[in-house]
């Protein structure tokens, strides 16, 4: 292709740039790094940073295009370029916030597209932030948009605006009509998450209430159930049999056994703990107090609470084999072991009161 | 009691032959621990020949679990005789490895 003709001015400013190309490197890099730690430290999670520093060929298309306009390199902003790409719209403003405490922001020069479209248009919306370091005599462009504007806008790129070929009117519709789709997905991805959040808290302050007859049996209320310990009890009780270590595991395995045992509230789960921790401590210690064993895991209480609640309520060896089944696989010697657990328990206690 | 290691291309598998009570526990221990080095991946623990098991045992099995949770792998628990599997069920490890 041939090589676009400058005047002198605007060669030296492309001179310019191609001696100070390193630093631009240099420094593109230690801004993404910033970025980056600063984002990952506050938690904020993105779907990617991007950063480039702009060609000698695109800077020189760019001035033969509009190159009287610049006195100088440091009026071009966009030399080094980096862009914040969100999966939520929510999280545009937050790393915006987390930019502006980072560098300084050049707030006549910086452009919130969301805020430019008309009430009747649809198109690119993204937050362009001019921004510059003490430390660095040239200004950089930060750009901030979620992942369904970014895809747009490349889509919109590729033959939109800036390829200079005229396209039909009936194309440049359907981009505006999808445009709007996609900020309306955009809006409702950002609700559902505030919506799950909200639901979240409401449940973590039950559960803090004691309210637990309120609150559905589910992954998130059962995750804060289990922060209050409701089977320590009764694993210290086991433990105390044998003068055990109680090896602390994950418990969200038994979520699925309660649910199969019809427990549809954490009331219903707190109601079994109560109801059967008496006959599961009772099963442990038959099990386990003639040997010498001196290690349990946190699930034994779970796991015995519901064989005594399957054995009180009728559901037989086959009850305890899909248990097993549902906690550690399928396996035919589960049926032997449930076998088993009926035959140690049928003279316990428990399972001899009405 | 004896432990014999198998590096394959998709798993390591341990062989665990005869009684891995609190002595033999001790001395197996080194075996048992180096499969840490390949907790990344998928590690069998085969209990086919296992006749007996001790919480000294146990502690080893869950050091391998540990060492997977760690980096990402998974442990299987590959034929268990049914005092094995018993010891397993009295105290809550059932559902702590993958048993086949």
């Amino acid at each position: 292709m041939k090589e676009l003709k400058l005047d002198a001015h605007c060669e030296a400013i492309l001179q310019e740039y191609r001696d100070n190309l390193p630093a631009f490197k240099e420094r593109a890099a230690a801004i993404h790094k910033l970025l980056k730690e600063t984002l990952d430290g506050a938690g904020l999670l993105v779907a990617a940073i991007e950063s480039r520093v702009k060609t000698a060929s695109s800077l020189r298309g760019k001035l033969a295009l509009k190159g009287g306009k610049y006195a100088s390199l440091k009026d071009i902003t966009d030399v080094i370029g980096l862009r914040v790409i969100t999966f939520y719209t929510d999280d545009v403003d937050k790393v915006a916030s987390a930019v502006e405490r980072l560098f300084a922001v050049d707030w006549e020069n910086s452009v919130d597209k969301r805020k430019l479209l008309q009430i009747d248009s649809f198109g690119y919306q993204s937050l362009h932030y001019i921004c510059s370091q003490e430390d660095f005599p040239y200004r950089f462009e930060i750009q901030m948009r979620t992942v369904l504007q970014h895809a747009w806008a490349n889509m919109n790129h590729d033959t939109g605006y800036k390829s200079g070929v005229e396209v039909p009117r009936e194309y440049l519709r359907n981009m505006n009509r999808l445009a709007g789709m996609l900020e309306l997905a955009d809006e409702q991805f950002s609700r559902i998450r505030a919506d799950i959040t909200d639901y979240r808290r409401r449940v973590q302050a039950l559960v803090a209430s004691g309210n637990l007859g309120e609150v559905p049996l589910d992954g998130d209320s059962f995750r804060s159930f289990l922060d209050l310990e409701p089977f320590d009890k009764l694993n210290r009780r086991i433990a105390s049999v044998n003068q055990a270590e109680i090896q602390e595991v994950s418990l969200l395995p038994y979520l699925a056994v309660f649910k199969a045992l019809g427990c549809r509230t954490l009331g219903d789960v707190q109601a079994m703990i109560k109801e059967y921790g008496e006959a599961a401590f009772q099963l442990a210690c038959y099990q386990i107090g003639l040997t010498d064993l001196d290690i349990i895991s946190s699930s034994l209480a779970p796991q015995d609470i519901c064989i005594a609640a399957i054995l009180k309520r009728g559901g037989g060896a086959e009850g305890i084999r899909l248990m097993f089944d549902q906690i550690s696989g399928t396996s035919e010697a589960n049926g032997m072991l449930a076998e088993m657990i009926v035959e140690q328990a049928k003279d316990l206690p428990f399972m001899n009161q009405k | 009691m004896e432990v014999k290691i198998e590096r394959g291309n998709a798993e390591v598998t341990a062989f665990l032959i005869g009684r891995l009570d609190t002595p033999a526990s001790l001395e197996v221990a080194p075996k048992i621990n180096s499969l840490a080095d390949d907790a990344g991946g998928t590690v069998v623990l085969d209990c086919k020949e296992l006749d007996y098991i001790s919480s000294s045992g146990l502690r080893l099995f869950l050091t391998v679990r540990k060492a997977a949770a760690a980096k990402g792998g998974r442990v299987i628990v590959r034929g268990m005789n049914p005092d094995i599997r018993n010891v397993f069920m009295m105290t809550g490890f059932l559902n702590l490895f993958e048993i086949q």
